[in-house]
């Protein structure tokens, strides 16, 4: 870990993901969740193909792939529309420290069952200690 | 109504990280920018079918808004460019760290001055004690994480 100026870049980035949830929010109230969401993946995807179109794409090899690996893409939507609809109603404080608890205990679950070819391992005790320390934040930010 | 957004926001976060599992695996074997651009196109599909066929008309649509209100799209693909650069540098204990923090700050900001047409949901006392229970738990992600890259290490070692 040589390379320390990088971690600020990657705390800004992460800002960045906030800022996201912020913009997303008011914006589902006024044009629609179901468009909201469209904006985002179909912004991001213009800016993508044009990224591919100068570098050198083999997206013939993603369907060469059994097709459970593809599903990620479907999933996407439910995290960005949970963005746009849950946001106006609790804040983005809450959204995000939400979103983190489902993470960390969904990354418990899928390690200790060995899902999507990751390998099992036994529950951490660390991730388990992380899980309680946010669920307790949960209920702090809450009141 | 607090506690269905609460729930459908833990469910949500659930989905985000069995899609991270699911592209991880992809990227490494087809390329980063190739299962990013999938990731991207299959939800503008899928957002696009769910849209048309089931959203009500709005006052406003896609194409009236101001458009400082779409650019939200830059900052996740801007995230994703950032991740892909700085995991192998400074490993996936620090940057996963390193983005939680940037991202409840920010969220905490956000809440606090209402920024971007957002309710104004100020930083009291409680939320001070919320940020000291989910430093703890970074701190707690960070080991979890670093643990487990050395167990991947003595792993490939010992074979």
């Amino acid at each position: 870990m040589q390379q320390l100026w990088i971690l600020p870049l990657v705390v800004l980035a992460g800002m960045g993901l906030s800022v996201e949830a912020g913009l997303l929010g008011p914006l589902g109230e006024q044009i629609g969740h179901g468009w909201a969401t469209l904006g985002i993946f179909g912004l991001g995807t213009l800016l993508l193909t044009l990224g591919l179109v100068f570098a050198r794409p083999r997206l013939g090899r993603l369907f060469g792939k059994p097709r459970w690996m593809l599903v990620g893409g479907v999933l996407g939507p439910v995290y960005v529309g949970a963005l746009t609809l849950a946001t106006p109603h609790i804040g983005v404080g809450l959204t995000m420290v939400g979103i983190l608890f489902g993470q960390v205990a969904a990354s418990l679950v899928i390690d200790h069952f060995g899902w999507f070819g990751a390998g099992k391992r036994p529950v951490d005790h660390y991730r388990v200690g992380a899980l309680v320390a946010i669920l307790g934040a949960l209920w702090f930010i809450n009141i | 109504m607090l506690i269905i957004m609460l729930l459908l926001v833990v469910f949500s976060g659930a989905v985000l990280c069995a899609q991270s599992a699911i592209n991880g695996r992809l990227g490494a074997e087809v390329g980063v920018l190739e299962s990013a651009w999938l990731t991207f196109a299959l939800g503008t599909l899928v957002s696009f079918l769910y849209a048309f066929l089931f959203e009500p008309p709005h006052a406003m649509t896609l194409f009236t808004v101001p458009r400082w209100q779409i650019t939200g799209a830059f900052f996740g693909v801007l995230y994703m460019l950032v991740i892909v650069f700085a995991m192998p540098r400074v490993g996936t204990a620090a940057a996963t760290v390193a983005v939680i923090s940037g991202q409840l700050l920010m969220s905490l900001l956000v809440d606090h001055f209402g920024w971007f047409g957002n309710h104004v949901i100020h930083l009291g006392s409680s939320r001070m004690i919320a940020i000291g229970l989910l430093a703890v738990a970074l701190v707690l992600i960070y080991k979890s994480n670093a643990a487990e890259a050395v167990t991947k290490r003595t792993q490939a070692i010992t074979g």
